[in-house]
C-alpha cells in the first residue's frame, strides 16, 4: 500500500505503458472522469499523455476543481512554459518513457513535493532522479528520441536492416538496447509526439521526423 | 572464404588491436606503419599484451609462441602482395588514405580484398582512383576500440564493392566470434551517425558550460537511460576534438543536415584546449 498523502488521485488513461502497474496499487481516474468529480484530494498526480497546448488546458481545468497540489507528466511538453502557465503543479515528472533501469527523471523545487514524487516512485517500485530546473523537457526522453529518430532514418534510407542497426549499437558502443527496440519499449506514437512539439516549439529542423518514425508511430 | 593472411597498414591503438585480434584468429599477419619504429614498439606491444593473456591462463604457452611466430613487421614495399586481406587503419585524413590506396592496387594480387577501418569516409569515396577491379574487391571493416574486445564489425560495401564478397567476409567475422553487421556506405555508417545526437542533444539540454548540469545531464543519461557513461563523460574519455571532427565530417557529408549540426560548446572547448582526459581537462577537472 502507498504511504504518499491519504487522499491522492491519479490522473492516467487505460492506454498508458504503466496503467495496470499504477492501478494496482493508487486510485486512478481518467482526464475526463477527474474533470467530471467533486471528490476531493490533497494531491493530484496527473500522468496524462499530452503535448504543451492540451496539457495547459486539463491543468487549467483541473485547477477549477481541486485544491489538492498537482505534480503532473510533462515528457511530452514543454516543460517551463506548463510550469509558468499553471502554479498549481509543484512538481513535474516523466513516467511515459520506458526505462531500462525503472528510472524516472522528476523535477521540482519543493522539499515536500520531492519526498510526494519519490514516495510515489516506490510504490511502483521504481526509482527517481532529480533534473533540477526544467527547461525545454527532461533530458533522457529529448536524447533517447533523436536517437530513435535516426535510427529511423537510417532504416528509411535502407542503410542497415533493423536488427543490424540494434546489434552495432549494442556491440559497438554498449547501448543497454538497439534503438529500433527501444522505440518499440517505448511506443513510437510517444516518440513521434515529443519530436514534434520540440519541432514546433523550437522550429529548429534538427527535430525533423523520419517517415518511417512517423508511419510507425501513427500505426498505434 | 577463408582469411590466412593479413596486413594490416597502421600501427597506432586501432592497428594494434586489429592486427592483434587476427593473430589470435590464427591469421597469419603482417604489421606496417610510415614510421617504421613505431611499428616495431607496436609489434612489442602485442607480444607483451599476449604474454600477459598467457599470464592469466587466458592463452597457453604453445598458443603464445606460434602467435608471435606468426606476425612480422614490414615495410609497404615488402608486403605480400597475394595477402587474402589488406586492412588500413591509418590517420583519419582522406587524402592520405586514397593515396595509400591507390600505392596497395599497383602493389596487391587481383584477388586481395582491400579494406578501410575509416570511422566516417564514403568507401565509394575512398575506392575513387582504384582500378575497375579493385573497386568490386573494396570495402569498409569498422573496428571499435579495443578492437581485441569490442565485437562489433561493421561491413560496409560501396556502391562498387561486389556484395557477395562483403557477405562471406560478413559470415567470416560472425564464424570467428565478432557481432558483424552489414551495411551500405553512408556517412558515419551504423554507429557513427545513430550515435551523434547521444551527444548533439545533450549538449543543446546544456547550452552552455555549466558543470553542475553537465552532471546532472550524464547522471540521468546513466541512471535513468541504462547507459554505462554519461555523454558528457564519454566526450571527455573520446577526445572532445575527436568527437568534433566526427561530427563535423558527418554534418559535411550530409550536406549541412541540422540533426548533425555541431554545437557552439563543442568548438568552444576544443578552442579552450580542454580536450578531454587526455588534456586532463575538458567537461570535467581531472587534475
Amino acid at each position: 500500500m502507498n504511504n504518499i498523502a491519504l487522499s491522492t488521485l491519479v490522473i492516467i488513461e487505460t492506454t498508458h505503458p504503466l496503467y495496470s502497474q499504477i492501478a494496482a496499487h493508487h486510485e486512478t481516474r481518467s482526464a475526463d472522469e477527474a474533470l467530471a468529480s467533486f471528490k476531493t484530494y490533497d494531491l493530484v498526480f496527473d500522468l496524462s499523455a499530452l503535448r504543451t497546448k492540451n496539457k495547459i488546458t486539463l491543468l487549467k481545468e483541473l485547477a477549477k476543481t481541486t485544491k489538492a497540489e498537482i505534480i503532473t507528466d510533462l515528457t511530452l511538453c514543454w516543460g517551463e512554459m506548463v510550469l509558468k502557465s499553471c502554479p498549481q503543479v509543484t512538481g513535474a515528472v516523466s513516467l511515459l518513457f520506458f526505462s531500462p533501469t525503472n528510472s524516472v527523471e522528476f523535477s521540482t523545487k519543493s522539499e515536500k513535493t520531492k519526498n510526494q514524487i519519490l514516495d510515489f516512485l516506490k510504490s511502483i517500485e521504481k526509482n527517481g532522479v532529480e533534473h533540477t530546473e526544467l527547461k525545454l523537457g527532461f533530458h533522457y526522453p529529448r536524447v533517447i528520441s533523436m536517437i530513435v529518430n535516426e535510427a529511423y532514418f537510417a532504416l528509411e534510407e535502407n542503410l542497415a536492416s533493423a536488427e543490424a542497426i540494434d546489434l552495432a549499437m549494442k556491440n559497438g558502443v554498449n547501448y543497454p538496447l538497439g534503438p529500433v527496440e527501444w522505440g518499440q519499449k517505448i511506443g513510437t506514437k510517444y516518440i513521434v509526439d515529443l519530436l514534434t512539439e520540440y519541432s514546433e516549439i523550437t522550429e529548429d529542423p534538427r527535430y525533423r521526423l523520419s517517415r518511417e518514425l512517423k508511419m510507425t508511430g501513427k500505426n498505434i | 572464404m577463408d582469411i590466412k593472411n593479413v596486413v594490416v597498414i597502421g600501427t597506432g591503438t586501432m592497428g594494434q588491436g586489429i592486427a592483434q585480434w587476427f593473430l589470435q584468429q590464427k591469421v597469419a599477419v603482417e604489421m606496417v606503419d610510415s614510421n617504421y619504429e613505431f611499428s616495431l614498439k607496436s609489434h612489442a606491444k602485442i607480444f607483451e599484451n599476449l604474454d600477459g593473456l598467457l599470464a592469466k591462463g587466458k592463452l597457453q604457452a604453445s598458443e603464445v609462441a606460434n602467435f608471435k611466430q606468426n606476425i612480422h613487421v614490414k615495410k609497404l614495399e615488402d608486403i605480400n602482395p597475394e595477402a587474402d586481406l589488406v586492412i588500413e587503419a591509418i590517420i583519419e585524413d582522406r587524402e592520405i588514405k586514397k593515396e595509400l590506396f591507390k600505392k596497395l592496387d599497383e602493389i596487391c594480387s587481383e584477388r586481395t580484398i582491400i579494406a578501410s577501418n575509416t570511422s566516417s569516409f564514403p568507401i565509394t569515396e575512398m575506392a575513387k582512383d582504384l582500378s575497375d577491379q579493385r573497386k568490386k574487391k573494396f570495402l569498409g571493416l569498422h573496428f571499435f576500440n579495443p578492437a581485441t574486445i569490442m565485437k562489433l564489425v561493421e561491413v560496409i560495401s560501396g556502391l562498387e564493392t561486389d556484395r557477395e564478397m562483403s557477405h562471406k567476409l560478413f559470415i567470416w567475422f560472425n564464424q570467428k566470434g565478432k557481432v558483424a553487421c552489414e551495411c551500405n556506405d553512408a556517412p558515419g555508417f551504423i554507429v557513427n551517425r545513430v550515435a551523434r545526437n547521444f551527444y548533439g542533444e545533450s549538449l543543446r539540454a546544456v547550452e552552455t558550460y555549466d558543470l553542475e548540469k553537465i552532471k546532472e545531464v550524464d547522471q540521468v543519461i546513466r541512471e535513468v537511460g541504462g547507459f554505462k557513461m554519461g555523454p558528457f563523460e564519454l566526450m571527455d574519455l573520446i577526445g572532445i576534438d575527436v568527437n568534433l571532427s566526427v561530427t563535423e565530417s558527418v554534418y559535411r557529408s550530409f550536406f549541412d543536415e541540422p540533426r548533425f549540426k555541431p554545437h557552439r560548446l563543442q568548438k568552444e572547448m576544443v578552442d579552450a584546449k580542454r580536450f578531454g582526459r587526455k588534456s586532463k581537462k575538458g567537461f570535467y577537472l581531472y587534475e
